[in-house]
């Protein structure tokens, strides 16, 4: 009988109901929906129960109040977000450190595990990529206190060997056009070898026959790299491509906190340090209900990307994330 | 088999029952009735074993570090018979604040708590708080007094409809001053006595650069930390308010704040941009780029000679490594700046009440409770309680000579004491329970340089008025959004005229005013005047 056939006797078996599958499937899989409980548990208290908080953003929200108490305003927080005339600056400011986190930060740790994964001796491939995702474990503080020490215009080492070849001295913590290029050398240096694992774990499941039958058609180590490796983790880059896009406006406020100052907020202020300024450091009544508001916005573009992403990968690579 | 899957189930639901257990509430959820307070059975005002009465309170965690080690807190305790039981907050006080929100939502609040002025208010309304006032009627006899005396204070803190919701602590009149390396100076060959106009002081900087910059090539005559925006009294362009007007950013910026659409504003840029391009100020700390510690490490390490910062820093350089990094190290305190018609350039201070510490007391703490906190509070406004918190115990930390308290004890020795070891401490500016400061025993309790210059500078004739407003709830939320954006912009675009970034001209001055009027300046000063008559009248 033909694979068609056979499909075709199975369909025509009358299909039992929705519920008696359902038991089926639950009396013969139980053990595997017990050991899901705890995990749907936290999926709903901790992600999509803290989604209906975002109510507030169309409140006048007062902590004491709660949710419930709080007087209704509807989109009298998302109307302020629009008029703010800071907010074009802040979006601006938001998008291009971004865009740069995308198209800078993350072909890194491609390129660094396919070159890693060439490192022949085990024990030298070993220890640098310990080497390199130690940083990921640093806080942002250090990092940065790390960077002040090394740009410092009196002492520092870039300075150093930078009058050393008969330069001036720049102050990059002083200028507003080095503070993206520092934020993302900070960004790659904390985040490329974390990241780099999952690409080295898609790495070691490619089939070794193939890089054999390239080795045998006479293929050599760059081709093999980009012609065999590269394409065998395209689905694992899409998908982080995706979710990458996703997190667009999400910028590490810790860094931006201890790295901007008054002469570089012209590239440093971005939504986010401007809600927290709303939000947390008035000395007014605290404005959680504006802050949400800018946040939801912020969610809403970042998901429409996702979508989008997500279609032109599936058209484009056959690939998606959902 | 079995004996597996039994296994396996038992994980399972203790992990489910784990996670259920662990999002459980221990206070009320009701928004509408008043939170809950901590503090289980000793809390609550009522007697404790040993007599004395007890309740909650939580506060930012290097205050409850500060009063853990204060003799005469101890002291005060023992005489009240009341124990309060802190509960520490984080070192920050923006984290603390949200986490007294927090406590609301979760209801865990302690019975009393220090909050922002606008939370108490606001909250207060609300029902979480207690209204203070038949409380101080009742109980406080000193704090009534106080406000009955006092009634810039009492309309701060009354609302509209009589109730007091937050008591503020007053603040001692802290002002910045400008202070030098006396030793520097001499060596260089400065006169400080004749430097009264700013003209005479930027002479002076070029005269220590020409004699300390020539093999120091990071050495600056003048350095600091925070905004180097700090000179706007020199040049008659600080923010001012009164019932007839009012100028630059009064709202937050008190002390720091400027006038920047000032007739000498422009003039000061220019001043500024000078020191800058002359390599008179550290151009870090104009950028805003240097840290605390590289100013304290450059005032040391002898890289600069000036600092413009708070009263007592210069005993702080004294104390803390200066002599010991050169042995001729000498700080002083230099007159204010004069006018070129003579005029003393009188600086800012600080409000005299601090809005950022409102003492609450939770409306769900009983009457008891209520009772208990508000006596324990008004024993500090009265005569024994601010002699305790100003002096100490006299016999032990003080002595009446001729009529004048003077301290036994030496603030040295005393302040150098490791953290967490008591001691006998007056630094009044920090905070420990709501109440009046006495500004002599503040300034008192200090080394000798702050001490001269205080009872040189700290007067009518050499600091201005500091005013507190009271905003109503729509006018900071429109302040709280527009300073948000405009304050920092303002700074930024400052400080690119002084670096050169934006070149400092009368068109690119002019396009910078419109910028910032468009953007809400003029709308922050109206309502500051409308707030200013609000409070005090017109």
């Amino acid at each position: 009988m033909s694979k068609r056939s056979k499909n075709a006797a199975v369909s025509a078996q009358p299909k039992k109901p929705l519920g008696q599958r359902i038991k089926k499937d639950l009396k013969k899989n139980y053990m595997l929906y017990l050991l899901l409980i705890p995990g749907i548990i936290i999926l709903i208290l901790f992600k999509l129960g803290p989604l209906g908080g975002m109510v507030i953003a169309f409140e006048d929200f007062s902590a004491f109040q709660g949710v419930f108490g709080s007087k209704w305003v509807g989109l009298e927080n998302f109307k302020r977000v629009f008029t703010d005339p800071y907010m074009l600056t802040l979006v601006k400011n938001t998008v291009i450190l971004a865009v740069l986190s995308i198209v800078v930060v993350f072909p890194i740790p491609i390129l660094f595990s396919l070159f890693l994964n060439e490192v022949r001796v085990k024990k030298i491939k070993d220890g640098v990529q310990i080497l390199s995702f130690l940083p990921y474990f640093i806080s942002s503080a250090v990092m940065v206190s790390i960077l002040y020490t090394l740009v410092s215009p009196s002492y520092g080492l870039i300075n150093s060997i930078i009058e050393f070849f008969g330069g001036d001295p720049i102050y990059f913590m002083a200028e507003p056009k080095w503070f993206r290029p520092l934020y993302i050398i900070l960004q790659i240096w904390q985040t490329f070898g974390y990241s780099s694992i999952i690409y080295l774990a898609g790495i070691t499941s490619i089939d070794q026959s193939l890089y054999e039958a390239a080795e045998v058609d006479g293929a050599n180590r760059w081709q093999k790299m980009f012609r065999i490796t590269l394409p065998q983790i395209s689905s694992s880059i899409v998908i982080m491509l995706i979710i990458s896009i996703g997190n667009i406006f999400s910028v590490d406020l810790d860094r931006i906190l201890l790295m901007y100052n008054p002469s570089v907020y012209e590239t440093a202020d971005v939504i986010q340090s401007y809600v927290y300024r709303i939000a947390f450091e008035s000395a007014g009544f605290p404005d959680y209900s504006y802050g949400t508001a800018v946040n939801i916005l912020k969610s809403l573009i970042a998901f429409a990307l996702v979508i989008i992403a997500n279609k032109l990968a599936a058209k484009y690579s056959e690939t998606r994330l959902f | 088999m079995r004996k597996k899957r039994a296994a396996a189930t038992l994980m399972a639901l203790a992990l489910a029952g784990t996670l259920l257990t662990g999002c459980g509430t221990s206070g009320s959820t009701d928004s509408t009735t008043a939170p809950a307070t901590e503090g289980g059975e000793t809390a609550g005002g009522q007697e404790t074993a040993d007599g004395s009465k007890t309740y909650t309170m939580f506060l930012r965690g290097p205050f409850v570090d500060w009063i853990e080690e204060l003799k005469w807190y101890d002291e005060a305790e023992a005489r009240t018979g009341v124990h309060v039981e802190y509960v520490k907050g984080p070192d920050n006080e923006t984290d603390t604040y949200a986490e007294v929100d927090q406590r609301l939502i979760s209801g865990t609040l302690t019975d009393a708590t220090l909050c922002r002025q606008a939370q108490a208010n606001v909250y207060g309304a609300q029902g979480a708080f207690r209204d203070l006032a038949p409380l101080i009627k009742e109980y406080a006899p000193n704090i009534q007094k106080y406000l009955d005396g006092n009634p810039d204070y009492a309309k701060l803190v009354t609302n509209e409809d009589g109730t007091i919701y937050g008591l503020l602590s007053e603040t001692p009149t802290l002002a910045d001053v400008v202070f030098y390396r006396a030793d520097h100076f001499e060596k260089a060959g400065v006169d400080p006595a004749q430097i009264e106009t700013v003209d005479d002081f930027t002479e002076a900087m070029k005269t220590l650069k020409a004699y300390y910059g020539q093999n120091n090539p990071n050495y600056y005559p003048l350095c600091g930390r925070e905004t180097f925006f700090r000179f706007a009294a020199w040049f008659d362009c600080a923010n001012n308010i009164s019932s007839e007007e009012s100028n630059g950013i009064y709202y937050r910026s008190a002390k720091n704040g400027m006038d920047i659409y000032a007739d000498n504003f422009y003039h000061m840029m220019e001043v500024l941009k000078g020191w800058y391009d002359e390599g008179l100020v550290n151009p870090e700390w104009v950028a805003g780029s240097y840290a605390e510690g590289d100013w304290e490490a450059a005032m040391l390490n002898g890289d600069c000679s000036i600092g413009y910062d708070f009263f007592t820093r210069p005993q702080w350089f004294m104390d803390n490594g200066g002599p010991d990094v050169d042995p001729d190290f000498q700080m002083a305190v230099l007159d204010n700046i004069k006018d070129e018609n003579g005029n003393i350039m009188k600086y800012q201070v600080d409000l005299p009440y601090n809005e950022r510490r409102a003492t609450v007391i939770n409306a769900a703490a009983d009457d008891e409770t209520a009772k208990t906190i508000i006596q324990f509070i008004d024993y500090f406004w009265g005569e024994e309680g601010q002699t305790l918190c100003s002096w100490g115990v006299e016999g032990e930390s003080f002595e009446v000579v001729d009529g004048k308290k003077q301290y036994i004890v030496d603030y040295s020795t005393e302040e150098a004491k490791p953290a967490g070891e008591k001691k006998w401490s007056f630094l009044n500016d920090r905070y420990t329970v709501c109440k009046p400061v006495d500004d002599e025993a503040f300034y008192e309790w200090n080394g000798d340089v702050v001490k001269e210059a205080a009872s040189r500078l700290f007067d009518e004739e050499h600091l201005m008025k500091a005013y507190n407003i009271k905003f109503t709830d729509e006018q900071l939320e429109t302040l709280d959004t527009l300073t948000a954006s405009l304050g920092e912009e303002i700074t930024a675009d400052l400080t690119s005229f002084v670096t050169g970034q934006t070149e400092l001209n009368e068109a690119n001055w002019q396009a910078f005013l419109d910028d910032k009027e468009a953007k809400g300046y003029k709308e922050i000063e109206q309502i500051q005047l409308d707030a200013f008559r609000s409070t005090y009248g017109q």
